[in-house]
């Protein structure tokens, strides 16, 4: 408990920015007052008081938790299952990396009062699924494509926050995230390439037809 | 024949884990412009008493990242004599390395030492969550006292000093008229003025054209709804607020060519002169006629490519066999300023420059290779858009003042025909100076270029 409410202060006290009140160009920057739900409680005239959300913050909130679950189980699954060294090293990349990502989101979740999803939704069930059939030879492959589409996915996710999100702690949270986000599709991206040219250069070559002249 | 259900059966399993993929999209003001959910007076208020703050973090951000100061070059005015080309690089170097010690690394190293200067970033709106056109204050000031339109904004001011604008008013050169130079009698083309200025100088469908050009219409920001920046009820903007007398008063929005709201880069508003020689038009759309830019701009500049706001806030869409065609022929008998040391196909005349400009000159031809892409005998320009990849030396994805930065892409090379002119420089105006351009090439291109040549250069630029 008393641990709890340290780090709470510790994270309070790192981030004064978090508070909208700052001039600091990498603090969160104010959003247009024209979408401000009507109620909203505020600090200062035009700053949303801390520890509110609005429609996007929700919508971040759950589909970052849901997405950050997600990459956690799937990359334990990939770090067993990966036949590769490069998409075992890959995945528990991901666990490592989503893992500390989804503890800051619980801290931010808890203090502003909101519940989390714990459970995976129908996408990410049916993603579970494609992995768990498919065969030991699909199996990278069809991991790192799921992930490219993930991350791709998340980025565009952080950025709708960045710019639609009100509170600020979690506006914070999307901005630091983004460009491990971004780090993360470039590997995948690598990797991914690399199947792909591998696969070609494996391919039994076929007798091409000579071209007639 | 019995394999047929199967195969049926693997589908419908397939689409049904495609339409599961597609369950969870962002919600619609991902894209499309949500209304606004406060009244307009509890806007406006809430606006106000943010402006401070959001103006503070601009300038900030301006400090940190340029030498604002006013130090023009001796001798060297934009091309109506009204007003000094600032000098000197301004883009602030990160501390521990110089230009040289910087061009010497590679950009790996660069990137993982966090060392390109914050100038070579793109530069953020002044708000980024709201965007919008963003007007200077001469503009501002001249237009409510020729026109009483009001296109000041209550949540925020512009945010670049006036010495890295565009003299103002500019002047205009007419295609049609060499002889004649400068037709604007130092004055700003309005609807109130433009046809005392232009009677006898242009022919009737141009007269139409240009009128159409002055005539404003509803915009984002300026309208009659209660979604807008404008104390009153606006009457709205006109084409040529932004692009003053056909040039440019670095008035700036916000592309209308990407989303989400916080990964779109600012636009600094290009100037209209030389376009009869342009072949693609806007940054990134690349579209192929001045028709076609002309009556789109009505969609982009105006409603940021949202045509669901702009049909609820004014739509003007102009008749293209007839409007459209004025418009455009309009703005292609627009000049460049003269350039008189240049010969026919754009190279300098040894008995005009000097031996720096021709110095200048050999740089850019050769060692610079800037005449790769802007080449001479066709205004400077290639008519391609090319990705110069500066994401090689920074980790993008970092927020600025609320502008995620991410890769530039694929953009349209500027012509440098009457440069001096048009500060601020590149898509966003994210360099003040032409000394910043030549450092900025030198790094993006690996030109490891001497001091001397970099002066060269910029005294070389000064002659277009
Ligand atoms: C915000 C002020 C603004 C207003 C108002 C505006 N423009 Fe523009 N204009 C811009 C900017 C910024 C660009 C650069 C767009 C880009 O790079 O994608 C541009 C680009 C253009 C271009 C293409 C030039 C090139 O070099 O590619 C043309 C042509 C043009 N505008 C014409 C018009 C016309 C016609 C209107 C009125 C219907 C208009 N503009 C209104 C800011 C403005
Ligand atoms: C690969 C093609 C290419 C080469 C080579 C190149 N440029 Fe450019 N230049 C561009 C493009 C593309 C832009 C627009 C970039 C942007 O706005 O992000 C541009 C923009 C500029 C601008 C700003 C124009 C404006 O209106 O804001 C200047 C000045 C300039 N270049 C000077 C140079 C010089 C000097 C060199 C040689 C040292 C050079 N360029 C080499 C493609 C090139």
């Amino acid at each position: 408990m008393r641990l709890l409410t340290l780090v709470t202060i510790a994270i309070a006290f790192v981030s004064p920015a978090a508070f909208g009140q700052s001039t600091n160009p990498a603090s969160p920057a104010p959003g247009n007052p024209g979408g401000v739900p009507p109620g909203t409680r505020q600090s200062a005239p035009g700053m949303p008081a801390p520890r509110q959300t609005n429609q996007p913050d929700r919508t971040f909130i759950h589909a970052a938790a849901v997405g950050g679950l997600a990459e956690v189980e799937l990359g334990r699954l990939a770090a067993q299952r990966a036949t590769s060294r490069r998409v075992r090293e890959f995945a528990e990349r991901m666990v490592r990396d989503h893992s500390a990502a989804n503890d800051r989101l619980g801290t931010l979740a808890n203090t502003n009062g909101i519940a989390l999803p714990d459970k995976f939704d129908e996408e990410h069930k049916a993603m579970r699924a494609k992995l768990e059939q498919s065969s030991d030879a699909q199996f990278d492959r069809a991991y790192i494509e799921g992930q490219i589409i993930e991350h791709q996915k998340t980025a565009q996710l952080l950025e709708y926050e960045i710019g639609s999100g009100e509170n600020a702690e979690l506006k914070n949270f999307a901005s630091d995230l983004l460009p491990t986000v971004l780090d993360h599709l470039r590997m995948a991206q690598t990797i991914s390439a690399e199947m792909a040219h591998q696969a070609a250069t494996e391919m039994p070559r076929k007798e091409m037809p000579r071209e007639r002249r | 024949m019995s394999k047929y259900p199967k195969t049926a059966a693997a589908l419908a399993v397939a689409s049904l884990i495609a339409v599961a993929a597609l369950a969870d999209p962002l919600p619609p003001d991902a894209t499309y412009r949500p209304l606004p959910t406060q009244p307009l007076d509890v806007v406006k208020a809430l606006d106000e008493a943010q402006k401070p703050q959001v103006m503070q973090r601009q300038q900030a951000l301006l400090e940190q990242r340029y030498d604002l100061s006013n130090r023009p070059i001796d001798n060297a005015m934009m091309s109506g004599g009204r007003k000094p080309v600032q000098d000197g690089v301004r883009v602030r170097l990160a501390t521990g390395v110089t230009w040289d010690s910087l061009s010497a690394m590679s950009p790996d190293e660069i990137r993982q030492r966090g060392l390109l200067p914050a100038g070579f970033m793109p530069l953020p709106h002044v708000k980024q969550a709201t965007g919008g056109q963003v007007f200077p204050n001469q503009q501002i000031d001249e237009i409510n006292r020729q026109e009483s339109r009001n296109i000041r904004r209550f949540d925020i001011d512009f945010d670049l000093p006036d010495q890295f604008t565009p003299e103002f008013p500019p002047p205009i050169f007419l295609t049609t008229h060499p002889e004649l130079g400068d037709v604007s009698h130092g004055q700003l083309l309005t609807i109130k003025n433009y046809y005392q200025l232009m009677i006898g100088i242009i022919t009737p469908v141009q007269m139409e054209g240009l009128r159409l050009l002055l005539t404003p219409f509803p915009q984002e920001e300026f309208n009659q709804t209660e979604d807008r920046k404008s104390a009153d009820q606006s009457l709205g903007v006109t084409c040529l607020d932004c692009h003053a007398n056909f040039h440019t008063n670095a008035a700036f929005h916000q592309t209308p060519d990407v989303r989400p709201q916080a990964a779109r880069f600012r636009l600094d508003t290009v100037s209209l002169r030389g376009m009869f020689n342009q072949q693609i038009h806007g940054s990134k759309r690349s579209l192929r006629s001045i028709e076609d830019f002309t009556q789109f701009e009505q969609r982009t500049a105006y409603f940021n490519g949202d045509h669901v706001s702009a049909q609820r806030k004014g739509v003007n869409l102009p008749d293209r066999f007839d409007q459209v065609p004025m418009m455009a022929q309009m703005q292609n008998i627009i000049d460049f300023p003269p350039a008189p040391k240049l010969d026919p196909l754009g190279r300098l005349d040894p008995s005009k420059a000097t031996q720096q400009e021709l110095a200048g000159e050999q740089v850019f031809l050769g060692k610079g290779q800037c005449a790769q892409c802007h080449m001479p005998q066709t205004s400077f320009l290639d008519n391609n858009m090319h990705d110069l990849k500066l994401e090689r030396f920074y980790n993008v994805g970092q927020t600025v003042n609320g502008l995620v930065t991410l890769p530039d892409g694929p953009i349209k090379t500027f012509t440098l025909r009457g440069i001096k002119d048009s500060p601020p420089y590149m898509h966003d105006g994210r360099l003040l100076t032409l000394a910043d351009t030549v450092e900025f090439f030198n790094l993006v291109l690996g030109l490891k270029l001497t001091q001397e040549e970099k002066d060269s250069l910029v005294a070389y630029m000064l002659t277009l």
